[in-house]
């Protein structure tokens, strides 16, 4: 999920070699950039579904159609946020919103009963917020910004370690799950630029950690296509992520996947995709030997996006240490999946994993129409879980009582 | 001429050619646009492109882009000051209903056929539909000027496309120059 067909090459000698070759020209392999494009889906209209600007009331959400099982309650929590995704927990009931489209940070002040909000910064590509000892972190494709103390100093000027990050220049998969570890360190993944493709240069399809001033970087996994979602199991303290499978392999191929880290793990891209399959248009021999399988098979194309495990007291017993996954839905399929928040159930070294649903009703299998993409999870201080919706710019808040 | 006297011949024009319902966008407004875009959303204006066929979702997305401030357009810069989000869509509505005109006779049999064999290959038709009109966030391209789908195609290929999908980067990224001229030549000449 996630990238356009068109597998990309840097040297596209190739491509323009093609184009002036005259028609009866003998077959020759296909360029490269035409890698994970097979013929039989030239004439396939999938394309990544369409994001609205304009901001959505809390009135105009067709909350009656969200599901949620017996005892949970949704209410919509903040609305007017155009493509809200990224939601981190700031000082004195602050939380901080990141937009992709139009590349804002809000801030919203929760008093208990209603939030007001702010911009705390606009006009950046795709950033995202983390929190840590009075600082927000924002995090854009190409961009690092420190706020200090901004709970108190809401006009503080940010501090600027950009240059210290050194990310990649290619943009393409570089909207960025950041948060930090139990070890205090800073995580930070790196998408591959491309749908499928020899990397371009090796700093892509990786997650690292830095310290928090951008020093010490350590790529921790390689192989990794699109991780857009990731945290911390509540007994093992390892690290579980969301990873995006790739696009035109038909609709059941591959799967998105839910896997733990291993320092030093290879995770499979370009060669290999959810632990087996080998891919038809990168390849090498024994193109799965010695890849990290998944815990969970999340669907394919599924988008699988933010995960949370489940720490508080609100939810019922049988919740605590789950993992919950928003899954944006697909594009890149004829019959469409996800548009939804699942639980993996799973034991802590990841085994006897059970997807399970939770909160429905975005997407209608029978008409295949949809309205909501749950993108993004937070659990709150008093155990409540905050869902955004990128499609709307509204996050909801579920909550459960007897 | 000023963008204002443009304007005021301008709104003569609409005035007189235009039946389809402006909704609550204002005279002024209608004009403004109208002064560099076409009365009928076709531009004459080189590096200004029609709007005319384009789809709803992708003119809504493109003003909200640049009136907040996303996309750096120098000849939009203020005309979106204070345009509301509903504002916004009946403009969208509008230019969306209107009928693009017939593309210039003059294609270079060359470059046509280099950039028809590029569209084909590079699967444009997929996102954009076979015959490149277009549909939701994904703009028409079929008919829209020469000059204006190289300058977008090189703000994708070079990042200067801030705000927008960036699988289109990816689309482009490493694309000649002189075959993204050769899309541009093709896609403005073919009418579906």
């Amino acid at each position: 999920m996630g990238g356009l067909g068109l597998a990309l090459t840097f040297s596209l000698g190739a491509l323009n070699a093609q184009a002036q070759a005259p028609a009866a020209a003998p077959a020759a392999p296909p360029p490269a950039w035409k890698q994970g494009m097979p013929e039989s889906m030239a004439n396939s209209t999938l394309a990544p579904l369409p994001a609205k600007l304009t901001m959505t009331k809390a009135a105009d959400v067709p909350l009656d159609k969200i599901k949620v099982p017996a005892g949970f309650k949704v209410e919509v929590w903040a609305d007017s946020i155009p493509g809200s995704r990224a939601i981190a927990a700031g000082d004195d009931g602050k939380y901080y919103v990141g937009t992709r489209g139009l590349g804002r940070i809000y801030e919203l002040t929760d008093d208990g009963k209603q939030r007001t909000s702010r911009i705390v910064i606009d006009k950046l590509n795709q950033p995202t917020a983390a929190f840590k000892d009075g600082s927000l972190f924002v995090v854009a494709v190409d961009k690092v910004l420190r706020f200090d103390g901004i709970a108190k100093n809401p006009t503080v000027a940010p501090v600027d370690l950009t240059e210290k990050f050194n990310f990649p220049p290619l943009q393409h998969h570089n909207w960025k799950y950041v948060a930090f570890g139990p070890d205090g360190k800073f995580y930070v993944p790196f998408g591959a630029p491309c749908n499928i493709c020899a990397l371009p240069t090796p700093e892509y399809a990786q997650i690292r950690r830095y310290n928090a001033d951008g020093s010490g970087m350590e790529v921790l996994a390689t192989g990794v296509r699109n991780s857009v979602g990731f945290d911390w199991h509540p007994v093992t303290k390892e690290l579980w992520f969301s990873n995006h499978g790739r696009d035109w392999l038909g609709d059941d191929s591959p799967d998105d996947t839910m896997l733990r880290l291993k320092v030093g793990g290879n995770y499979g891209f370009p060669f290999c995709h959810a632990g087996t399959l080998a891919d038809p248009d990168i390849k090498k021999d024994n193109a799965c030997g010695g890849v990290e399988q998944p815990v969970a098979l999340m669907g394919p194309h599924a988008a699988t996006m933010g995960v949370t495990f489940y720490t508080g007291s609100m939810f019922p017993a049988e919740y605590k240490n789950v993992l919950f996954n928003a899954r944006k839905g697909s594009w890149n399929r004829t019959k469409k999946i996800g548009h939804d928040v699942v639980m993996v159930q799973a034991d802590a070294d990841g085994k006897n994993a059970k997807v399970v649903p939770f909160m429905t009703g975005f997407m209608n299998e029978a008409d295949q129409s949809w309205w909501g993409r749950p993108a993004y999870l937070h659990q709150m201080k008093d155990g409540s879980l905050l869902v955004s919706d990128e499609q709307l710019g509204v996050i909801y808040r579920v909550s459960y009582s007897k | 001429m000023s963008f204002v006297a443009k304007a005021v011949i301008a709104l003569g024009v609409v005035l007189l050619t235009t039946s389809l319902s402006w909704g609550q966008v204002s005279p002024q407004r209608q004009a403004l646009c109208a002064a560099c875009h076409g009365a009928d959303g076709n531009s004459q204006i080189k590096g200004i492109p029609s709007l005319a066929a384009q789809p709803k979702l992708f003119i809504e997305n493109s003003l909200i882009l640049m009136r907040e401030g996303m996309r750096d357009v120098p000849a939009m810069k203020g005309m979106l000051d204070g345009v509301t989000d509903a504002e916004v869509i009946e403009l969208a509505k509008f230019y969306s209903a209107l009928t693009l005109a017939i593309p210039p006779a003059d294609k270079q049999a060359d470059l046509f056929n280099k950039g028809e064999q590029l569209a084909s290959g590079m699967r444009c038709g997929i996102c954009h539909l076979p015959n490149y009109v277009g549909r939701e966030q994904m703009p028409r391209l079929a008919g829209q000027r020469e000059d204006y789908l190289l300058h977008s195609l090189l703000q994708f290929k070079n990042n200067q496309a801030v705000g927008r999908d960036s699988n289109m980067a990816a689309s482009v990224y490493g694309v000649a120059d002189a075959d993204l001229q050769a899309l541009s030549h093709y896609l403005s000449r073919i009418t579906p």
